[in-house]
């Protein structure tokens, strides 16, 4: 009765949200195995929506946080108020914590979770953790977060795997027309949006459905299929980052599989039931595996491993029947994980660079060398924090205008209201990196820049504007044979639009001969016009400049004036011409070859 | 209730020179409850037509001009501190509260150089605007108009980022009618203003209601939408995407703009038409939504586009 409930409900999301079923299946597993769901997906592809939809079908008494860069964790959880009381001679002024409707919440909405500054998301996704705030329990049982891709241009650091790991599941969602089912689309259309359905649940039953969720019985067979199945998405991730930790294969993936159970109506968990494993991996395994993890589990559902089976023997089976409480009981065979690999696996994405070649096809190098020398040199300029107005709040400083007691410190401005305190108040300061600054890059496209050297140069160009876009960069974009082409934005040259020039760098177009005087002095004319300290030059290209002034002696005069950094980067067999060393070794730039190595790779070196 | 809509585009006429897709987007957001962003040099009467066409509205007006240190505490109203006696002891309990005004109160409002505006304090701001809520509390606007200077000089400027842009559902390139050259217009103007017939300050008579709004949003649901305007939206999409090769990287073709807002849009195209049926020459709306959600290159030939599929 009540899992023809939740079916009904799993079955009404998706025809309410044709073609994201893997999210809607997704939330729906979540609420079940009391776990947290996390929906990534670009702007406008109903995460919220399904989010929202989930919570008043499941009946439960929900709130939504709305994340932002200034959020902090008491208001995110309440109220901050002062209490002033008075005492037979003194006066006392606590500061107090008055709960919102999140405290007491069992489906906790998370909108826009990556906009939250790290401090404040540590907090709360601890809370989130342990469902308890200081000595309370809170009702809490599923948050579903919200998040737009790692994107570029958002303003938003990108949260860390790591910290995501305490979301169960984790689903990356696809617009209908990104994802070019227009069919759908076209379904879409005719739909009328309707009243929302009354809830289909209740405290109660929901409470049921998760009892007996977590009372199932995971047989032995799926354990061994689970554990193959880990074992296989670890190889298969090779070697790029995944994050496979104990506490999400070993803790959390048991009561996953326990809900999938569930929702298809079946008595016991079977090996196929780590088919829900796909709802787990979205940010846990590199995108580009996504494709075959469906394939992945299959083969670990099917291979038949008797070794494995026998392993778990009669007491973790006899352990679950008793420990059917949800929660770390989950009774999972730990012990028998090949925990090493999975600890060196859970390590933070953060520190591990993308391998920018890897998948780009046998004959990419890597652009990452070189990325990583330009980013230091660049970051250089960029170390020392400066006072910014768009910044979060860090220290505290003494208060300049009146208008800055919205920033002050309660207390302190209580006490300048109340007269006590005439020097103003504490206000907390506000910094930010300082971003900035402007990069043109000018990638040569004469006929000789054909096949892997443009694929190649295309990839330094993404790396590039990538390395850019993370210190706020302004771009400008040259291509150049015997003429220099200027891809202005919005009429401007240097801009942030930095998924134009994104799509510029994918375009492939070799013609014409080499002239190095047209861009530089394109380049420059523009950085003359712009301010800011830290001003960068990339030149990319494979031959000697047969046009213009071959030794560009007064670029070079005017980048030094300017104090603009060129770096150079030579791509080809033939002879690094001495014209971009000097430019190079004039302006303080970098000076980077790549040439065709062995088995028609191309390999990165730094020239000195 | 058609009527009054037509007064207030005549009122627009009478006030403003040319902009003629301006003011059918000002229309068409106001009959529709979506945000319109429109990008253009200063002068170009961006202001004013919003101005105009909330005072004949009757509509509650809100103008801010954005700076680099917007917050969001500057457009809610006024911050205070509230003291209530305790209940339990001697003393009293101090918390901050809103009184409300701005875009809490506002039917309309004007964000000015909106791209100045730190982006990170955009997001509460245009959430607020979306959702029509603050906190639990609904709020009356019917559309906010966003303006922007073209992003000559980008020191101060950074362009919305994407989901930020996105809240826009329509959005425009103005330029001053000296700068496109149209020298009717532009002379029009000068007589306007040299006889006397523009006010620096208009008091326009207002020549609509709030509740006439709200009739006419209640009626667009049941403009009719046929199967084959339905087809032409989605073979527009296609196109972009197959043939254009608008992706999720370059483009913002989002599920919520193109096969919600659009059809939305399609409906108030028709009702400002007098129409209660969509008809093909109402897709012309779609080039005041690609505006800057594809890439230059492609919106300079969306007009052409929607000009095939409904050929």
């Amino acid at each position: 009765m009540t899992g023809a409930r939740i079916a009904a409900l799993c079955a009404d999301l998706h025809a309410r949200f044709p073609g994201q079923e893997d999210a809607a299946t997704g939330v729906a597993l979540a609420l079940i195995a009391r776990e947290h769901a996390y929906l990534e997906g670009p702007p406008g592809c109903a995460k919220s929506a399904l989010a929202h939809a989930l919570a008043h079908a499941s009946g439960a008494r929900s709130a939504c946080l709305a994340f932002h860069r200034d959020a902090s964790a008491a208001e995110l959880l309440g109220e901050v108020r002062l209490r002033r009381e008075s005492r037979v001679r003194s006066e006392r002024i606590a500061v107090e914590l008055a709960l919102g409707p999140s405290a007491s919440a069992e489906v906790l909405l998370l909108d826009d979770l990556s906009r939250a500054p790290g401090e404040a998301l540590g907090v709360l996704l601890r809370v989130l953790g342990e469902r308890r705030l200081g000595e309370r329990a809170l009702p809490l049982e599923t948050a579903i977060a919200t998040a737009g891709p790692p994107d570029l241009e958002s303003y938003a650091d990108p949260l860390e795997p790591t910290q995501l790991d305490r979301f169960a599941i984790q689903v990356r969602m696809r617009g209908l027309v990104g994802a070019r089912r227009f069919a759908l689309a076209r379904a879409l259309l005719d739909r009328e949006p309707g009243p929302d359905a009354p809830a289909s649940l209740d405290t109660e039953l929901r409470h049921e459905l998760q009892r007996r969720a977590a009372a199932l019985r995971l047989e032995p067979a799926a354990r061994a299929a689970l554990l193959r199945a880990v074992e296989r998405l670890a190889a298969a991730s090779g070697s790029e980052p995944a994050l496979l930790s104990d506490r999400a294969f070993a803790r959390a993936a048991p009561a996953v599989m326990r809900a999938h159970a569930l929702l298809r109506g079946a008595e016991r968990v079977t090996p196929e039931d780590v088919r829900a494993l796909r709802f787990m991996l979205a940010r846990r395994m590199p995108e580009a595996l996504e494709p075959d993890i469906g394939a992945i589990l299959e083969e670990a559902i099917l291979a038949d491993a008797p070794s494995d089976s026998s392993t778990p023997g009669a007491r973790p089976a006899a352990a679950d029947r008793t420990g059917a409480a949800p929660g770390p009981s989950g009774g999972a065979p730990s012990a028998a994980l090949p925990v090493e690999s999975l600890e060196a696996r859970a390590t933070s994405l953060a520190s591990v660079e993308p391998v920018a070649g890897a998948r780009g096809g046998d004959d990419s190098a890597s652009v990452d060398p070189l990325l990583r020398a330009l980013a230091g040199r660049l970051e250089r300029g960029a170390v020392e924090r400066g006072e910014d107005a768009g910044g979060s709040p860090r220290s505290l400083r003494r208060m300049r205008r009146l208008d800055e007691i919205l920033d002050a410190d309660p207390v302190d401005a209580l006490l300048l209201v109340e007269g006590r305190q005439p020097g103003g108040a504490r206000v907390f300061r506000r910094e930010r990196r300082n971003a900035g600054g402007a990069l043109a890059v000018l990638r040569d496209v004469s006929a000789s820049m054909e096949g892997r050297l443009a694929r190649w140069s295309g990839q330094v160009v993404a790396g590039l504007v990538r390395v850019g876009a993370r210190r706020r960069m302004r771009l400008g974009y040259i291509e150049f044979n015997h003429e220099a082409e200027r891809f202005a934005s919005g009429g401007a040259f240097f801009h942030r639009r930095y998924r134009r020039v994104l799509s510029l760098a994918q375009r492939r177009r070799a013609e014409g001969r080499t002239n190095y005087e047209a861009p530089l002095r394109a380049a420059l004319g523009e950085l003359r016009a712009s301010s800011g300290r830290e001003r960068h030059i990339v030149l990319l290209s494979d031959g000697v400049p047969v046009l213009g002034d071959p030794a560009v002696r007064s670029e070079r005069a005017l980048a030094r004036r300017l104090r603009v950094k060129v770096h150079t980067v030579f791509l080809g067999s033939g002879e690094c011409p001495a014209v971009l060393d000097e430019i190079s070794r004039e302006t303080d730039g970098l000076r980077f070859e790549a040439r065709p190595g062995p088995g028609g790779r191309l390999t990165l070196r730094e020239r000195r | 209730m058609k009527h009054g809509l037509v007064r207030l585009r005549e009122l627009l006429d009478r006030h403003v020179v040319g902009h003629d897709d301006a003011k059918q987007a000002l229309l068409l957001a106001l009959v529709c409850r979506e945000h319109v962003y429109l990008e253009g040099p200063p002068g170009s009467a961006k202001t004013r037509m919003a101005e105009i066409a909330a005072r004949g509205a009757s509509l509650g007006f809100f103008f801010y001009q954005m700076h680099r240190d917007t917050r969001l505490a500057e457009l809610v109203g006024d911050i205070v501190l509230e003291r209530r006696p305790l209940a339990d002891a001697e003393g009293e309990r101090i918390h901050q509260a809103i009184e409300p005004g701005g875009i809490l109160t506002a039917d309309i409002c004007v964000l000015d150089d909106i791209s100045r505006a730190p982006g990170e304090a955009l997001n509460v701001l245009l959430r607020v605007l979306n959702e029509r809520k603050f906190g639990e509390r609904p709020i009356p606007l019917l559309c906010a108009i966003a303006t922007s200077n073209p992003l000559r000089d980008e020191y101060y400027n950074e362009p919305l980022d994407p989901a930020n842009l996105d809240r826009f559902a329509l959005q425009l390139r103005v330029s001053g009618l000296i700068q496109t050259g149209d020298r009717a217009q532009a002379r029009e103007l000068v007589d306007r203003f040299a006889d006397g017939s523009v006010l620096e300050q208009p008091e326009p008579e207002a020549v609509l209601s709030r509740a006439e709004l709200d009739t006419a949003y209640a009626a667009l649901a049941r403009i009719d939408v046929p199967s084959a305007e339905k087809d032409r939206l989605i073979e527009f999409l296609r196109r972009l995407v197959v043939d254009y090769d608008c992706n999720e990287t370059n483009s913002l073709l989002t599920d919520r703009s193109f096969l919600v807002k659009a059809v939305k849009l399609l409906r108030g195209r028709a009702l400002l038409a007098g129409r209660a049926r969509v008809e093909r020459g109402d897709l012309a709306v779609l080039s005041q939504m690609t505006t800057f959600r594809v890439p230059e290159e492609v919106q300079a030939k969306v007009p052409e586009l929607i000009g095939e599929i409904t050929a």
